[in-house]
């Protein structure tokens, strides 16, 4: 589903994202990228929906080579992939259904299909009943279930969590991590960012470890380790 | 695509909405640059009139002696009439010019008594030549040295109004010199507005553009909302404007009208039979220098 090969990524003017990295995500695989601050998980994630291109290297989604993406095809790429970030990034005077319809008005989608979509995603985060509210009203955690919500109205293939977590407190990441979860199994490969030791160790899945833009260790079932 | 348009269409008046004062302030300077356009526009048609209007009261007379006969005058008036500098030629005969000599001078007895003691007419025939234009008049002076007839003639005479066109043109030139050094920078300062009014909407819109692009909205419908709000910048400064010269032409064309000796200048009549080129080349000019300013500004400040 998601091919690494050799991936190097160096900003201007000469700041290391990631170096050498070589790495495949089957589909339907739920892994988890850990390291210290600054080591290169975002760069990883970042260069997944192509919103970084790789210096040198090769990157394959789902067959398709997106390593020297042209900007015209990125929207294509985009539909495939859900993103979700630390930083909610709702729009504070949309209401949540608004929100989360948001996504699929810029992409085009027919306000019929915007109609049956929308109550579909809200209802698989369990926010059926909240459409109306304005992320203001609703708590951290729910503030991120609309985000992953919305992430999830193309009914992407794979779904890039960078620190969904991030902000919130251990009752609300559970529920976070918990809807992942029930994603992963609804068939989407979940690639999650995360700098929480619990949260990985709980999973019990596939963790793969980044230090200093390199993958130290990979590991089916790992544990969080540094 | 037709949904896609309409989605634009409303961004873009969301966007207009929540920077009101902002996009006041660009309606109006662009306004302010199309009604320096348009007072060019304005100058040049009067100009044209006064212009026109001195040329018409541009005339060479010619008096001839008296007791020319008739015959002669009338071939001196056809060959002149033949000429193409020559707009008309008017005989004024011996009576006639003695009929408004005693018209002019009714309240002087004496005049009109010594008048009477001559017996007849003591004035020639003359003609009364209009040329095309202030730069005929040599020529019809010169074309009046033909020796068929110039031994006929007492004497020349024609009413200087070459100075005054001369005056006219010059203004004019100078004025309308102004006019567009004001608008040029009236446009710099439109263009520099709106390219900083883009760059605003784009920070205010910065989180809703950084999603459009996550979930994958391509980059002409990023765009389009701001062309399509530059557009309507310029619809709106174009139809202020308009809103504006057609009140004001209406109420300054009788006044021209009267300066001219009650002939029209036609300038409501112009505005109003031409309004579609006139606003139409305005908004189409307008709408392409705020495109080329809001993609300038999209290229800098929104990586698409
Ligand atoms: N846009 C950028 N321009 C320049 N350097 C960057 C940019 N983004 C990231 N970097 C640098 O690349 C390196 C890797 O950054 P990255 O964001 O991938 O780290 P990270 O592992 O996600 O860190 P964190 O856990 O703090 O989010 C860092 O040294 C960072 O300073
Ligand atoms: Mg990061």
């Amino acid at each position: 589903m998601i091919h690494f090969k050799n991936v190097i990524k160096t900003y201007p003017p000469n700041i290391v994202g990631i170096r050498n990295v070589s790495l495949h995500i089957r589909p339907g695989e739920f892994v988890s990228i850990v390291g210290q601050s600054g080591t290169g998980k975002s760069t990883l994630a970042k260069l997944m929906f192509a919103e970084e291109t790789a210096t040198s290297g090769q990157i394959a989604i789902g067959g398709w080579d997106i390593t020297r993406i042209s900007q015209h095809d990125v929207p294509m790429l985009r539909r495939q992939i859900g993103v979700v970030f630390q930083d909610f990034k709702l729009l504070p005077r949309k209401t949540v259904f608004e929100n989360v319809a948001f996504a699929l008005e810029v992409s085009g989608t027919p306000n019929r299909r915007i109609k049956e979509i929308v109550p579909q995603v809200l209802k698989i985060v369990n926010l059926h009943d909240k459409g109306d509210r304005y992320p203001k009203q609703l708590s951290g955690g729910e503030q991120q279930r609309v985000v992953v919500a919305r992430s999830l109205v193309h009914r992407p293939k794979i779904l890039v969590a960078d620190e969904p977590t991030g902000n919130l407190d251990a009752i609300h990441t559970h529920e976070i991590i918990d809807l992942l979860k029930k994603i992963n199994e609804f068939g989407t490969t979940v690639v999650l960012v995360t700098h929480n030791r619990e949260v990985v160790n709980a999973l019990k899945k596939r963790v793969i470890t980044v230090d200093d833009g390199q993958i130290t260790s990979d590991v089916e079932e790992g544990r969080y380790k540094i | 695509m037709l949904t896609s348009s309409i989605r634009s269409i409303r961004f873009a008046f969301q966007s207009f909405g929540r920077n009101f004062w902002l996009s006041l302030i660009t309606v109006s300077m662009l306004a302010l640059t199309l009604v320096t356009v348009n007072l060019l526009l304005v100058l040049q048609i009067v100009a044209t009139k006064a212009v026109s209007f001195a040329e018409e009261r541009i005339e060479v007379s010619v008096y001839f002696h008296s007791g020319t006969t008739e015959d002669r005058i009338k071939g001196a008036s056809g060959y002149l009439q033949g000429l193409p500098q020559v707009r008309d030629v008017q005989v004024i005969t011996a009576e006639e010019a003695l009929a408004r000599f005693k018209e002019r001078h009714a309240a002087d007895a004496t005049i009109l008594a010594a008048l009477d003691e001559v017996g007849g007419s003591p004035f020639g025939p003359t003609l009364v030549i209009k040329g095309k234009s202030a730069d005929d008049i040599p020529l019809i002076l010169e074309s009046l040295d033909n020796p068929q007839f110039r031994d006929d003639i007492r004497e020349k005479d024609f009413s200087s109004y070459e100075d005054i066109v001369n005056r006219i043109r010059a203004t004019t030139e100078r004025v309308r010199l102004f006019g567009i050094g004001l608008a040029a920078v009236f446009l710099l300062i439109a263009i520099l507005i709106v390219f900083n009014t883009v760059r605003i909407a784009l920070f205010v819109h910065r989180e809703e553009i950084a999603i459009m692009k996550l979930v994958g909205a391509t980059n002409a419908f990023v765009r389009s909302p701001f062309l399509i709000e530059c557009f309507l910048y310029s619809l709106l400064a174009v139809g202020i404007v308009a809103g504006i010269v057609f009140p004001v032409v209406a109420a300054i064309d009788p006044g021209l009208s009267a300066f001219f000796g009650g002939e029209s200048v036609g300038l409501l009549v112009y505005f109003q039979k031409n309004w579609l080129p006139i606003f139409g080349i305005q908004l189409a000019a307008l709408t392409v220098i705020n495109m080329v300013s809001t993609t300038l500004a999209m290229r800098k400040y929104l990586k698409v």
